[in-house]
């Protein structure tokens, strides 16, 4: 039971800098930032299969979720 | 020349003569092309004092020397004027494919200068340049012109066009291209408009001369390769730039009624996916662009198509004047688009008005009428209108931009019109965010986003922090950002998808032959910042430290609802933040570029010499 959680551009320096995380399944997307110290507020988006989800959702076992880093505005 | 076409092109509109000179060598070396040339030959050209619509003033448009390449992104080019909105430096960056066509008939800038004493169009193809006649063209909008010009001339031509707000001489008039990109800000497609020149149509068969072509190429499809396979490429694809809407509201950034609020309670209709999903019809991109950030649309509502809304279109014309229905957004966008406004002036201007009526100081008779609420659709569009053709009272005082009107209305508007140095701030809130608050006092156009965009840092360090740590990442980003605009590229490659830094200095060096490190790049884009800085100092009588004053909103009144209610910037805070500015850019307390700093950055003589 596990998913991917994929974090882009500057939130992989919150993340250690790793590249990939393989997490439990089971809680929100905001609970696994929070778990790995990445700030919620720094995520532009939650991307599941090309598509925006919400910080809410909670990613099936197998997933990937990648989380985008805000980075430079328009 | 590597890199360059090596040819200027100089169009005098008062006796229709046209000519071309060298591209002078050790300028672009010093200066580089797009924004840097722009300054550079503005400083030179335009003299102290000319009137921004009077003929002296001049227009200069330039691709970069990475225009029309294969390097990602080079599909951009620069606008540069004295501001008919500011009075100040004005330079605004376009995508299309104009630039690439420019570059290929040859021409590295072109000058116009003077005023036509008739509506005119420059017909450009490659070597053969005419003016020709546009009084049947004059009146139309920026769509169906460039359509109608396509349909004569050919579907190779590129076209940029004004509306009829650039005729009428509204002070934040746009350039339109490629149905849906814009030059946008600080009035350039007024330029256009006074010197009555309706439109810009070109075709290139001319190549661009690279010094080492294979180094070059590799660079360019190794970064390009980067791109293509980032982590963020699908997404960002997908949204463009609407993708941060989502993040402005939940980070009290997003601006709603007149940046009252930093938080929109409707927000969640106008979001990415709601976009994407109702209204986005494919995807569009510029020349050369890997990543295509432009949403081309279908309102079924109203039944228009229109490129956008992008995320500064969102919110200034969305949250901003309190619409919630993105196809509501998506008419106002094509309206500004047709007319020739630039949207984000736009929306300031009309949420300062919306602001005005809900608290009584402009009545239904002030508005022409109109029941000027916040979330009226229909008194958004009619007003977008009168602004563009003059109409009415409150269309001709909104066309002179909100600086002009508040001072005109009083009252205590000037404490809720959202500018600065007469420039309307494009979307993002700063109650809350000092590094922000700083980067629009001190852009060298007014209040855009463009030249730095430091919320990121704000949040990471500590949004009220007030620090020279936080002075220095917005000089870092002044530098960088329009580091893009000078070489004729975009910076979305970098700010989106992460592409190295590391790829420009080597492909410029591959390109022009000139050996360039990053840091070379970077003390250009400095020395060009330090140039708009002096043009601010000969143009504006009183211009120091006055003007780089934040907008009194962010500083006085605390923002209301979201995750910054209640906060504000306190007023010495923000000129905390400038004192650290100011010396670490070597300017002295009142905003201006010491001898000492200027000899550093190879200004002195040039300055000199303009004052002698």
């Amino acid at each position: 039971m596990s998913v991917t959680l994929v974090p882009i551009g500057m939130l992989k320096e919150y993340a250690s800098g790793q590249e990939r995380l393989h997490l439990a399944a089971g809680p929100t997307v905001a609970e696994m930032l929070e778990a790995v110290g990445i700030p919620p507020e720094l995520v532009a988006g939650v991307i599941r299969d090309g598509d925006l989800v919400s910080q809410e959702y909670c990613p099936r076992d197998g997933e990937t979720v990648k989380v985008l880093a805000i980075m430079g505005g328009g | 020349m590597n890199g360059y076409a090596g040819r200027i092109l100089r169009v005098n509109l008062s006796d229709g003569a046209i000519t071309t000179e060298p591209t002078p060598e050790d300028v672009v070396r010093d200066f580089l092309g797009g924004r840097g040339l722009g300054a550079y030959l503005l400083w030179t050209e335009v003299p102290q004092g000319a009137d921004p619509l009077g003929p002296e003033n001049k227009l200069f448009i330039s691709p970069g020397p990475l225009s029309g390449t294969l390097f990602p992104g080079a599909g951009k080019m620069d606008f540069t004027t004295r501001s008919p909105l500011t009075g100040g430096y004005a330079d605004a960056s376009m995508g299309g494919m104009l630039t690439a066509e420019i570059k290929y008939a040859g021409y590295d800038s072109i000058i116009l200068e003077g005023i036509s004493p008739k509506p005119v169009y420059l017909y450009i193809d490659d070597d053969t340049v005419e003016l020709r006649d546009a009084s049947e063209y004059w009146g139309m909008g920026s769509f169906a012109l460039e359509k109608q010009l396509k349909d004569e001339l050919g579907e190779e031509f590129q076209i940029a066009t004004i509306g009829p707000a650039g005729e009428n001489l509204v002070k934040y008039a746009c350039i339109n291209h490629d149905f849906g990109r814009q030059a946008g800000r600080g009035g350039v497609g007024t330029v256009m408009g006074a010197k009555k020149i309706k439109a810009i149509a070109v075709r290139g068969t001319g190549g661009i001369p690279i010094a080492d072509v294979n180094e070059f190429i590799r660079l360019g499809k190794e970064a390009y390769r980067a791109c293509k396979e980032a982590d963020g490429f699908k997404a960002w694809t997908r949204y463009g730039t609407m993708i941060v809407t989502s993040w402005c509201d939940k980070n009290g950034a997003l601006p709603t009624r007149n940046f009252q609020s930093g938080s929109f309670e409707d927000a969640s209709n106008i979001y990415a996916p709601v976009f994407r999903r109702t209204i986005v019809v494919t995807d569009k991109g510029c020349f050369g662009c890997p990543s295509p950030c432009g949403k081309y649309a279908y309102s079924k509502k109203y039944d228009i198509y229109v490129e956008g809304p992008e995320y500064e279109t969102n919110g200034m014309l969305g949250s901003d004047v309190g619409l919630s229905d993105i196809e509501d957004i998506a008419k106002a966008n094509q309206l500004c688009d047709e007319l020739g406004l630039d949207t984000i002036s736009a929306g300031g201007c009309i949420a300062w008005a919306m602001e005005c009526y809900e608290k009584g100081i402009l009545d239904r008779e002030q508005t022409d009428g109109l029941e000027l609420r916040f979330g009226n659709a229909e008194a958004t569009f009619a007003l977008i209108e009168r602004i563009a053709r003059r109409e009415g009272r409150l269309g001709s005082l909104l066309a002179e931009g909100v600086k002009h009107a508040a001072a005109e209305v009083g009252q205590g508007s000037e404490r809720w019109a959202i500018h600065v140095k007469g420039m309307e701030q494009s979307a993002y809130d700063t109650h809350s965010a000092t590094s922000m608050l700083l980067a629009y006092m001190t852009a060298d156009v007014g209040a855009h986003h463009n030249r730095a965009w430091a919320i990121t840092y704000d949040i990471a360090e500590g949004r009220d922090k007030v620090s020279p740590d936080k002075a220095a990442k917005v000089i870092e980003l002044q530098h960088t950002r329009p580091l893009m605009d000078v070489l004729g590229c975009c910076r979305l490659q970098w700010v989106e998808l992460g592409m190295s830094l590391d790829y420009y200095a080597p492909a410029v060096t591959a390109l022009t032959g000139v050996e360039y490190s990053w840091e070379d790049l970077l003390h250009i884009s400095e020395r060009v910042w330090n140039l708009t800085r002096m043009i601010w100092v000969r143009e504006v009588e009183d211009f120091g430290r006055g003007w780089d004053a934040p907008a009194p909103r962010f500083v006085e009144e605390p923002a209301v609802g979201g995750p910054t209610d209640g906060q504000f910037t306190p007023p010495e805070a923000a000129q905390q933040m400038l004192d650290y500015y100011y010396e670490q850019r070597g300017w002295d307390e009142n905003g201006i570029p010491t001898p000492e700093t200027l000899e550093r950055m190879g200004l002195a003589e040039l300055v000199e010499a303009d004052s002698a």
